[in-house]
């Protein structure tokens, strides 16, 4: 297909995405700094702890089987390959058939399967209890997150992701049909759960009963924890990249030259730069709800998605 | 404005109704269903504004004006102030769960869509989801009513549920007789504000909410 991506771009956006990933988060927590009227650590600061972490030994459990070792890599490894179904630079389909929006969602709950299944083999209480919620929560955000996706795919005859983004155009907010306001809606409902933030996850906190992922981190140490929190930059802005593709305009469409795809590159800055506000907004703005009110949170997202669909099938 | 771009903003506005709507079903404390619902009279506002502009319908201007002064302003400020005036507990108090009620929130949005559909050469007549729409906002405004225990929260129920019926009847009919609109308007205002002496006076007399005077005996 013409205007497509070819697979070194692909790989190209791949590596970026992962390369900026510490850097949404840093700047999401240096946002959040700020709002606190705190000075707040340098956005560079999650790279410093990764490199830090990558320097340390590992750690193991008694209790853990050999797997153990081995999911850091496999969290990491799905997660690097979902990053490689979003379209950054330019939208278009990939001149190799990679995977679709399913294929990227299916990606990412692997990766939480996996870190739910570690977490637990370790044996740790704390463990244990992380995965027990994150699968509590998982069935409420993906089922919704695959209707919001589907809401948008039906307008458009396709699951791909770069095709999605190309029927998106150019235009924003006038452009959307009445259903995208509703399934975007859903989608500033649910991204705070996706991203594991506050009001349904706290990223801050390791040493506390409330939290999901975090608990899930604590039997690994060294590399491996490294990989872990990778993964999980790597899961966030992978999610602001599926959102920047369903729901954002995109840039100069078929363009070739350096120009057409550094403009792309900076559009999709400011996409993330605005998602990114949002989320520390939010953060700053809610208290974490009770882990028994999150379904209703979460519902609204649900309701929404569900509407949305309705508005665009029926 | 072309036919068709009235008809994307009112479908697009019907989308936002929905989205108050949600709000006001999933809204646990009485404050943010009062603020969700004074944005949805200030949505109708718009959407009468809208349709005043396409068809260059007078009526349809005062309608809005009124819709804004009234429904979007004075009567969530009424509320907020018994609100304040009562001391009551702020959160909303349920029939059943509020995740119950999202629930037949969908059942319902999805029932009115099918339903429109079946109205056959009717909803051929009228373009877009304004119908569908229109249905859900005010059936949604009845499950509030009814799932709901104290007086408060069932009033905005009720603003949801008229503001449901005035959106149908807006962009079903491009605009209704001034005179009815204002009697709907009128009406509304005395419902609102004889349910707030009679929710003070009930509360100054015997503290009670409506939820308790089922164990009234004759």
């Amino acid at each position: 297909m013409t205007g497509g991506r070819p697979l070194g771009l692909v790989l190209l956006e791949m590596i970026l995405l992962v390369l900026l990933g510490p850097l949404v988060t840093g700047t999401i927590q240096k946002m959040k700094a700020r709002l606190q009227c705190r000075q707040g650590a340098g956005v560079l600061q999650p790279y410093r702890d990764l490199a830090k972490l990558l320097r340390k030994s590992t750690v193991q459990a008694d209790t853990a089987s050999g797997f153990f070792r081995s999911i850091p890599l496999l969290v990491l490894a799905a997660t690097v390959a979902a990053g490689a179904l979003v379209p950054v630079v330019r939208v278009g389909p990939p001149a190799v058939p990679l995977g679709d929006a399913v294929m990227l969602l299916g990606l990412l709950a692997l990766a939480r399967f996996l870190t739910a299944v570690g977490a637990l083999d370790a044996g740790g209480a704390f463990g244990g209890m992380g995965a027990s919620r994150e699968m509590t929560i998982a069935p409420l955000v993906e089922p919704v997150l695959m209707m919001v996706v589907f809401s948008t795919a039906v307008g458009a005859g396709t699951t791909e992701l770069g095709t999605l983004a190309a029927h998106r155009g150019t235009s924003w907010i006038l452009g959307w049909s009445a259903a995208d306001f509703l399934g975007f809606a859903a989608m500033l409902v649910l991204l705070p759960a996706e991203t594991g933030r506050i009001p349904v996850d706290n990223p801050d906190t390791h040493l506390e009963l409330t939290m999901l992922h975090e608990g899930m981190l604590l039997e690994h140490s060294g590399p491996g924890l490294g990989c872990m929190v990778l993964a999980s930059h790597t899961r966030q802005i992978v999610t602001l990249g599926l959102v920047s593709a369903l729901f954002f305009p995109v840039g100069p469409a078929n363009g070739a030259g350096a120009t057409s795809l550094l403009l792309g590159a900076g559009r999709f800055a400011a996409t993330i730069l605005v998602l990114a506000t949002y989320l520390a907004l939010v953060e700053s703005s809610y208290a974490k709800l009770r882990l028994f009110r999150v379904p209703q949170y979460l519902g609204v997202g649900f309701v929404c998605a569900l509407t949305a669909l309705a508005l665009r099938i029926l | 404005m072309s036919a068709e771009t009235v008809q994307t903003i009112i479908d697009d506005l019907g989308a936002l109704l929905l989205f108050t709507m949600i709000l006001i079903v999933a809204a646990g404390q009485i404050y943010r269903a009062i603020y969700a619902v004074a944005a949805q009279s200030f949505l109708i506002a718009i959407a009468g504004g809208v349709l005043a502009m396409a068809t260059g319908n007078v009526d349809l201007w005062v309608i809005a004006g009124v819709t804004l002064a009234v429904k979007a302003t004075l009567l969530p400020w009424v509320l907020h102030r018994v609100v304040q005036r009562m001391n009551v507990r702020r959160e909303v108090e349920p029939v059943i769960p509020i995740a119950g009620t999202l629930a037949l929130a969908v059942v319902i949005v999805v029932a009115s869509f099918q339903l429109s559909a079946s109205l056959g050469p009717v909803r051929q007549a009228i373009t877009g989801n304004a119908l569908p729409v229109g249905i859900a906002l005010t059936l949604t405004g009845v499950l509030v009513m009814a799932t709901r225990k104290t007086a408060l929260t069932q009033m905005v129920g009720l603003f949801a549920s008229e503001n449901g019926i005035f959106f149908t009847a807006m962009a079903v009919t491009q605009g209704m007789p001034l005179i009815i609109e204002i009697g709907v308007i009128l009406d509304v205002i005395l419902a609102a504000l004889v349910m707030t002496i009679m929710v003070l006076r009930v509360r100054s007399t015997v503290d009670a909410d409506i939820a308790d005077l089922d164990r009234l005996r004759g």
